[in-house]
């Protein structure tokens, strides 16, 4: 066994460099617990203001934009989106209303680029004046359709003009895009700057600078030592990427990161990380939504209504077949809720409303057997003029928690008679047929911005995202209504909800939190629903600990 | 030998026109929109209609396909939609951590996996041989992911010896032995990961082809003259049985390009293979073709490579 012995001599040599060797490497890490290394799941390709558009609206991009370019104002913990009180000064030290559809803003003199230069009215009308720009920003300048004009009135003052009087006038001046420095970028043509070097290296007046991006690895960032509201006490921020849930996840329990934007399913994972010392699981309200969507139309012809889910009955006794509380509780547990209408833990509206209905099997059967549904053949599946109820639910295989729960939708809907085949494909060919209209119940999740007034986009019968082809001119009118409302917008919010609530285009399945995993030695945590790592400037670092068990 | 080369070359340029042509027929065939978006994100029918312009994905295929063709002859894959910059741009950053670990795993591969195979046929029957059958047995029938995950918990989390994922650690600084070190501890586990299941399937090859060999008369007669062992072995022997690894050497270069994408995937390894995945999952044709027409090359080139390695070190091939 001469060669066992001379293979066991090479492996232990490695183990020793492998091993010994960075001991060194460690020691020079662990000298800065100040740096926070977060893991996500996406890699930040254009982080710039107006250029987050398409294929480069994503998490990632806007995580980093975030953290190097400040807004002039940002939402306060209450997210309320309508009114001028519930927000923060950033860039504007202050806002005065002129008029019904005039807001002025004043900047902060202390404001500067991470360059030096001061941030002035100009740079606030150059950013909007691309933002709103239909070729350049498609998206954004929908969002701002309603702002007329953005003019720089001297140094430090800017006038925002709205089409008409609403609510939502100085979240939609503060929230879409934080300016850019006009000072680098007016000579660059605004169709060459995504292939610019400044998106490559960008200067921002945010709390933290561009340092690097290593390719596939993570991006750089350092505390803005100008930064005028205070320099953050978390001195450089990594952003390290890893498409695999998994890997993300071994990144925080190995050592090698921080903190994670949300532990992924299953729920076991959950008792990996609060079962390592180190690590504090943070619950934080998401943007999320998930539900069933109610095709309106025939996927085979779409100019005819559907001939099962085009009924209001069938549509409600499906919602009352299921026991929503159940499924969440067995797929997040605590972690989330049953919503009332289309919204997600992010939006205002949501509080004060009715609690959504129970399970109600007794009430399901005799909607469908109103409607002619009844089980005549005596196969355990309902059927009506010799037709079967049976549909097809379309769900997309990346995502683990809508196919556990279509499964038990599938269950649930099979003891009341209804056959649902599940349609699973992948993410690509998922949104493909979501958009084409090419399925009967959608296992829809949707991402919400703060403000209700996006529910237009889904729920209204022009809705630019309304793939099921909903239409309730009730709706689209108490939407009108709310969307301008300065006074008594809850409540016409609220109404908005009740009414989708009744027409049932859908059955609304989860709103979650969000499980972060954060470092210990990391207090004063706020980690914000809407954009989570904005306020990292906010968190500061306790007692110097090690970054790991120091075995390696 | 200079026709023969000349002949082979030309047909594994048009088995690489072929090839690529096909593959951008397949990659444009796959169902799915790279520019569909969930929830808030989601763009309307509109602003669809103006990003399929942008990227030319309005165009009749015949068109994309010549539009592709000329960039290709450039030089130049295009633009990714996903990322926004020059595929080129992206394939040659990810291409140093994809030489990386494949060329690990092929050195591994290929001096473990050889020595390995020529051991088992020297001692054919006896315990070395039955434990190492079993053991190369139970690693190439072990998925390569499966073993990434168990791997990745048992010594990245559990024992915290290496580090579960990634390729280095970001906070570590310091002179280039401190990197160096940091690369290799990362690099560890993905490529042990990889090379087990591909040293097992060499070392099989191996054996049988070392087995075939020792059994030919020039072997006895070796024997007979009373050459050490030692140099029967790797001087007669081996040097013949070595050609059918050729071929499977053939096979496994374009690991070099293409990685693997499971386990880069487990072990956030930033090489071609998680660059492709993404790609294919978010519909990226641009940056999916150009990592295709990458991996066909290397396919090619390392099929003409293994041809040429049979013509230059066996004189039977070279002379038909």
């Amino acid at each position: 066994m001469r060669w066992t012995l001379r293979a066991g001599l090479g492996v232990g040599l490695t183990a020793t460099l492998a091993g010994g060797v960075p001991r060194a490497a460690v020691a020079q890490r662990e000298a800065d617990p100040s740096s926070i290394v977060i893991v996500t799941g996406g890699e930040a390709s254009v982080p710039i203001p107006t250029l987050m558009e398409g294929p480069f609206a994503s998490t990632a991009n806007s995580d980093i934009a975030d953290q190097l370019f400040l807004r002039l104002a940002e939402l306060g913990p209450a997210l309320i989106t309508a009114g001028d009180h519930a927000f923060e000064p950033r860039l504007a030290r202050s806002w005065t209303r002129l008029d019904s559809v005039t807001l002025v803003f004043d900047l902060d003199p202390r404001a500067t680029w991470q360059d030096g230069v001061p941030v002035t009215a100009e740079d606030v009308a150059f950013t909007f004046d691309r933002a709103l720009d239909p070729a350049l920003a498609p998206r954004t300048a929908e969002l701002l359709r309603n702002v007329v004009s953005v003019t720089a009135e001297g140094e430090r003052r800017v006038v925002f003009r709205f089409a008409h009087p609403y609510a939502e006038q100085l979240y939609d001046a503060v929230f879409h895009v934080a300016p850019l420095p006009a000072h680098l970028l007016r000579g660059i043509p605004p169709a060459e700057l995504a292939r610019s070097a400044f998106v490559q290296s960008p200067v921002g007046s945010g709390p933290y600078r561009w340092v690097r991006r290593v390719p596939g690895q993570f991006v750089e960032l350092a505390a803005n030592e100008r930064f005028f509201l205070g320099v953050p006490a978390i001195r450089r921020v990594f952003f390290r990427f890893a498409a695999d849930p998994d890997a993300r996840l071994n990144f925080v329990l190995g050592g090698e990161a921080d903190a994670m934007d949300n532990i992924p399913p299953p729920r076991t994972n959950v008792a990996r990380v609060t079962a390592n010392p180190n690590l504090r699981v943070v619950t934080v309200p998401s943007p999320t939504l998930g539900f069933l969507l109610f095709n309106q139309r025939d996927p085979r012809d779409r100019e005819r209504p559907h001939p099962i889910l085009g009924e209001l009955d069938v549509r409600r006794a499906i919602g009352l077949a299921l026991d929503r509380r159940q499924m969440v509780r067995a797929v997040f547990g605590s972690a989330a809720d049953v919503p009332y209408g289309p919204a997600s833990p992010l939006l205002w509206i949501r509080h004060g409303t009715p609690a959504p209905a129970r399970q109600n099997v007794r009430e399901a059967r005799r909607l469908l057997a109103a409607q002619g549904w009844e089980d005549h053949d005596g196969d355990g599946t309902l059927d009506r003029d010799g037709a079967p109820l049976a549909l097809t639910l379309l769900v997309t295989t990346t995502s683990a928690i809508r196919q556990q729960m279509a499964l038990q939708v599938q269950e649930q809907l099979r003891q009341v008679g209804i056959r649902l085949e599940l349609d699973r494909v992948d993410f690509p060919v998922y949104t493909e047929r979501r958009n084409a209209g090419r399925f009967d119940l959608d296992f829809a999740a949707t991402s919400q911005d703060p403000s209700p007034t996006g529910l237009s986009q889904g729920w209204s019968c022009h809705g630019g995202t309304n793939v099921a082809r909903y239409c309730d001119l009730m709706v689209d009118s108490l939407l009108e209504a709310a969307s301008r409302a300065t006074e008594g917008a809850p409540q016409a919010w609220q109404a908005v909800l009740g009414r989708i609530e009744s027409d049932a285009p859908a059955v609304f399945l989860y709103a979650p939190s969000y499980l972060y995993v954060v470092h210990r030695r990391f207090t004063n945590l706020r980690i914000r629903p809407e954009s989570a790592w904005m306020a990292l400037r906010e968190w500061t670092v306790s007692a110097p600990a090690p970054r790991r068990p120091a075995v390696y | 030998m200079r026709p023969w080369l000349l002949g082979r070359s030309l047909q594994a340029a048009i088995t690489l026109a072929v090839a690529i042509v096909l593959l951008f027929l397949l990659v444009h065939l796959l169902p799915g929109d790279p520019l569909a978006r969930e929830g808030d994100r989601q763009l309307t029918a509109v602003q669809l209609e103006g990003l399929r312009a942008r990227y030319g994905l309005d165009r009749p295929l015949p068109a994309q396909l010549g539009a592709f063709l000329a960039g290709l002859a450039r030089g130049d894959l295009g633009t990714s939609i996903e990322y926004g910059r020059p595929v080129t741009g992206l394939l040659m950053e990810r291409l140093p951590a994809t030489l990386l670990l494949g060329g690990t795993v092929l050195l591994l591969n290929f001096t473990i996996g050889l020595w390995l195979g020529v051991r088992q046929a020297v001692r054919k029957d006896g315990a070395e041989d039955r434990w190492l059958t079993t053991l190369s047995l139970a690693g190439y029938a072990t998925p390569s992911f499966w073993l990434g995950l168990v791997l990745a918990w048992l010594v990245g989390i559990r024992w915290r010896l290496l580090p579960p994922a990634g390729m280095s650690d970001p906070l570590v600084t310091g002179g280039a032995l401190s990197v160096s070190a940091d690369l290799l501890r990362h690099l560890v586990l993905p490529a042990l990961t990889l090379s087990i299941v591909s040293i097992a399937g060499t070392m099989r090859y191996q054996r049988s082809a070392m087995l075939e060999t020792l059994r030919l008369p020039y072997i006895v007669t070796a024997r007979a003259k009373g050459l050490a062992e030692d140099r029967v072995v790797w001087h007669h022997a081996w040097r013949n049985a070595v050609f059918p690894v050729l071929t499977l050497f053939g096979l496994w270069l374009p690991i070099l390009v293409s990685g693997s994408v499971f386990v880069e995937s487990v072990f956030a390894w930033p090489g071609l293979g998680s660059l492709a995945a993404a790609a294919v999952g978010n519909r990226d044709y641009p940056l999916l073709m150009g990592a295709s027409v990458l991996v066909a090359t290397m396919v090619v080139l390392a099929s003409l490579l293994s041809d040429l390695a049979y013509a230059l070190l066996d004189p039977r091939v070279r002379l038909s």
